[in-house]
């Protein structure tokens, strides 16, 4: 997007004593934040985003924190853009530390540019750019308490970026107000003893400005609260689950949501009673789902292969994270994809399907939801812990698309025109026409045992092979219905990228560098990821020279998934992989791309 | 009228005491005027777990163990449907020990039977949960579940039925079904059902079993007191059966009423994008 001359000044605010460099101007810029959990990283980062969105910047934020409440530990990334971004920027601009390791690990990342705010209350940082200011001692004092010295560094932040002094002001007032009198007062008593402190310091006061964009009326939201609000719209009106990280937000969004819409939200006492109560409730007719990660989708396993063989429609939302076991809670990965494809012992039909951010979030788990219902079967919607959790800007939901489709629901005005009911009537399509309890004059055998139409278990060798063409073929029959992959780049462009999920953010601006490098690309973004939409996939693969799989996981899971359905394309086929817990920066991309590195 | 499923025979051997429970929830379901479409069967694992198939009534089969929490789904889904949950000792009191405990606390209107015959029947006759010292080499100590059920402090109708004593278990079991009309909250029975064929109970079971209701100082609203009944029954080797808590009046305690009110309940809401536009919209005005 391009932006009027006119409109890319500074940001009004103080600027430094006369003689100074003009500030350096950041379009796209990066601030890092980093300290012990507790120290309110999370909160500066939460304060920036706002400013920044005051500004018509889009903002994307990511957080690397532990798990545990105290201590440890924790930094967060704000990124502020006059562009759309939708990845951490390789480099930092700022660095705000709270403690040593925060500068042991940021500054590997800082820019040529780049500074240091840190709190010199406990340690001292010895790099040129870098101002340290004892916010601890310096808040402790007048308000009584250290926990304010996170608000003190945005006061000085806000005077090294040049910010607005009123806006700055606002952001403290809009995040506090609801807490009430005296954390707002001695949060905007905080800023100011930051600010002064940092104005105290030659040379630091408009060091940087933030250019002002034009991108007003978005949101800042992440992949968890959008698949909330999807559910909603979606027709969503029972959740079940159970805390696990990354994936808790959508229950706790729910909880705000849901029961004005007449819905309930239940914690149960564990992910098998979540899933088992959302089978429950499927069965007797409500749009439902859970979400939760791996762990919790090991022990759902069994209820989703129900769901797939007795026909009931429910939703599992699964926040990947880095497993197996307790893995690293708090951490990025793509590593369910196998299991997924694979789910449970048996076999049964399920749709795989995964957004990319907040927007693709939203309208995917309405289309989930229609998808469950109007097939019959589980539909996981593939998240991973960046989407879910870290927040992006995005224009707001789109209502005007948004549509329910029950599909061949039965109600009581369908009984003159029936003579039987069967919920497991033979159909074309695979699809058995369906009453919930309570639909006058219909009942029904549902069962996970293998059943004859009416639902009467059935060992019948016969009836066992037409059981499973009706449900398996579901995977072929709803082709056209499943979200359709998107395509970027040249048409042209003989280099192949591959991914879905979070990950398509770092490959889009990779993408977007190459191509100012004059390096052709075209990006399939999965979107059904299984089954493998061969016929999208197939046409793409013909058309480039080489594709480079790009995934969070060990394996190349996504990749073995390709080899294994589209056999013939094997040679094409590249991985590029990282499993460490933290999303691709794009530079870790290119260099996995011989062609252009 | 249009056919729905029909039931089918039972798979039971002659003389099982599951056939007394199957004639008791007819009758109650009957003597209640419950329409078949709006009767929920929740079937567990095992040979009790098969019920659902042998009536006129929605069923549905549930996971090994997870039928309680399959019963309260529908339930909180569509709260004014009649919702049985009917399984055996393995599946309640083994696997599905989490969400059996969880379900008193949860109190949701749903009516639990447990066909308690001390084994796993289906898998021909290992010890179960509630097994003796000695059945089958069982060395663990049996678990009471009503003497746990007991110990939840929550407005739950707790009962225990013989099945050589059909006349008495289709009163309590009418009884429990309209306490969760009432919106009041969880009945649980359990039914005490010999498996003729690998731990035939009857004779023992007949000769030990107690009518609590007939016990000096019953008062079946007063924890504490059943408690101490319970106990010296159970220590004096009887078997008590009755009705142990049946607690004073609490208007619509139960978890769906708690949690919907009067609303009809996710399963009946109207969801259509249309019908909902101007709260949708506002919904999505408050994101930020």
């Amino acid at each position: 997007m391009t932006t009027p001359a006119s409109r890319t000044g500074p940001i009004s605010g103080e600027s430094g004593p006369a003689g100074t460099p003009p500030p350096i101007e950041l379009a796209d810029l990066s601030v890092m934040i980093g300290g012990q959990g507790g120290d309110g990283t999370l909160t500066v980062s939460d304060l920036l985003g706002r400013y920044f969105r005051k500004c018509g910047l889009y903002v994307y934020t990511s957080r690397n924190v532990l798990s545990r409440i105290r201590g440890g530990h924790a930094d967060a990334s704000v990124r502020a853009s006059r562009d759309p971004i939708s990845a951490v920027k390789p480099e930092v601009d700022v660095l705000v530390a709270f403690d040593n390791e925060a500068v042991e690990m940021g500054r590997a990342e800082l820019a040529a540019h780049g500074y240091v705010i840190y709190d010199s209350t406990g340690f001292h940082v010895d790099l040129p750019n870098a101002s340290g200011f004892p916010f601890a001692t310096l808040v402790g004092g007048p308000l009584g308490q250290p926990i304010f010295k996170n608000t003190a560094a945005y006061g000085a932040l806000s005077v090294l970026l040049g910010f607005d002094v009123a806006k700055t002001r606002e952001v403290i007032e809009e995040r506090f107000k609801r807490r009430g009198g005296e954390a707002l007062e001695k949060n905007l008593k905080a800023l100011e003893i930051g600010r002064k402190a940092a104005l105290e310091v030659t040379g630091l006061a408009g060091r940087f400005s933030v250019a002002e964009g034009d991108a007003h009326d978005l949101i800042l939201t992440t992949g968890n609260q959008a698949v909330a609000l999807g559910f909603v719209v979606g027709g969503g009106r029972f959740f079940a689950g159970y805390p696990i990280t990354p994936a808790t937000e959508v229950m706790e969004y729910l909880q705000r949501y849901l029961p004005s819409f007449g819905g309930v939200v239940r914690q149960a006492e564990d992910e098998l009673a979540a899933v088992n109560m959302i089978l429950g409730a499927a069965y007797a007719g409500a749009r439902v789902m859970t979400s939760t990660s791996g762990p919790g989708l090991s022990l759902m396993t069994e209820g989703i292969g129900q769901a797939g063989t007795a026909e009931i429609p429910i939703v599992v939302a699964d926040c990947q994270r880095v497993g197996p076991s307790t893995g690293q809670p708090t951490r990025h990965e793509q590593s369910d994809l196998s299991h997924l494809a694979n789910l449970g012992h048996g076999e049964y039909p399920r749709f795989v399907i995964a957004p990319s951010d907040p927007a693709d979030c939203f309208s995917m788990t309405v289309e989930a939801l229609n998808l469950a219902e109007k097939w019959r079967v589980p539909v996981i919607l593939l998240l991973d812990q960046a989407l879910c959790q870290n927040t992006a800007t995005s224009a707001r939901f789109d209502l005007g698309r948004a549509h329910v489709d029950r599909g061949k629901r039965l109600t009581a005005a369908d009984l003159p025109q029936m003579t039987e009911y069967k919920a497991y009537r033979f159909s074309d399509d695979g699809i058995s026409p369906y009453a919930a309890p309570g639909t006058p004059g219909l009942w029904a055998e549902i069962t996970g045992n293998e059943h004859d139409e009416w639902g009467h278990v059935s060992v019948n060798p016969t009836n066992r092979v037409r059981m499973m063409k009706k449900r398996m073929g579901k995977m072929v029959q709803a082709r056209d219905d499943l979200p359709p992959c998107r395509l970027f780049g040249a048409p042209d462009a003989k280099v192949g990228l591959i991914g879905y999920g979070s990950t398509s953010g770092p490959i889009l601006e990779t993408q977007a560098i190459l191509a100012a490098r004059g390096v052709k690309t075209r990006y399939l973004q999965a979107r059904t990821v299984y089954p493998v939409p061969v016929h999208e996939i197939d046409p793409f693969l013909k058309s480039v020279d080489v594709a480079y799989v790009i995934e969070h996981n060990y394996t190349g899971q996504f990749a073995r998934l390709l080899r294994e359905t589209l056999p013939w394309h094997h040679a094409k086929l590249r991985s590029i992989l990282k499993y460490d817990g933290y999303t691709f920066r794009t530079p870790q991309i290119i260099a996995g791309i011989p062609e252009v590195a | 009228m249009v056919q729905s499923a029909k039931p089918t025979a039972p798979i039971w051997c002659p003389g099982c005491g599951d056939f007394s429970l199957l004639a008791a929830v007819k009758k109650a379901a009957a003597n209640l005027k419950i329409p078949a479409h709006d009767l929920v069967l929740v079937g567990g694992i095992g040979c009790s777990g098969s019920i659902h198939n042998f009536l006129e009534v929605n069923g549905i089969h549930a996971l090994h163990g997870r039928l309680l929490a399959q019963a309260v789904g529908v339930k909180l889904a569509n709260p004014h449907l009649t919702v049985v949950a009917a399984g055996g000792d393995g599946d309640g009191y083994a696997i599905g020990m989490g969400h059996f405990m969880h379900a008193f606390k949860k109190n949701a209107s749903i009516l639990y039977i447990v066909m308690n015959n001390e084994t796993y029947g289906l898998t021909k006759g290992q010890p179960s949960p509630t097994s003796q010292i000695g059945f089958e080499g069982n060395i663990e100590a049996p678990f009471d579940a009503i003497l746990s059920a007991l110990s939840i402090p929550a407005p739950n109708f707790l009962a225990r039925t013989f099945s050589g004593d059909p006349k008495t278990m289709t009163a309590v079991l009418e009884e429990a079904i309209r306490f969760n009309h009432e919106h009041r909250g969880f009945a649980f029975v359990e039914d005490l059902s010999p498996c003729v064929t690998y731990n035939d109970t009857y004779k023992l079971w007949r000769e030990k079993v107690v009518d609590v209701s007939k016990l000096p100082g019953y008062d079946p609203t007063d924890r504490k007191s059943m408690f101490r009944l319970y106990l010296e029954t159970t220590e004096a080797g009887k078997i008590p059966i009755g009705v142990f808590h049946r607690p004073a009046e609490v208007a619509r305690a139960g978890l769906e009423a708690k949690l919907l009110g009067e609303n009809v309940g996710p399963a009946r809401s109207e969801i259509s994008v249309e019908s909902n536009l101007a709260a949708y919209q506002k919904l999505l005005a408050g994101v930020a």
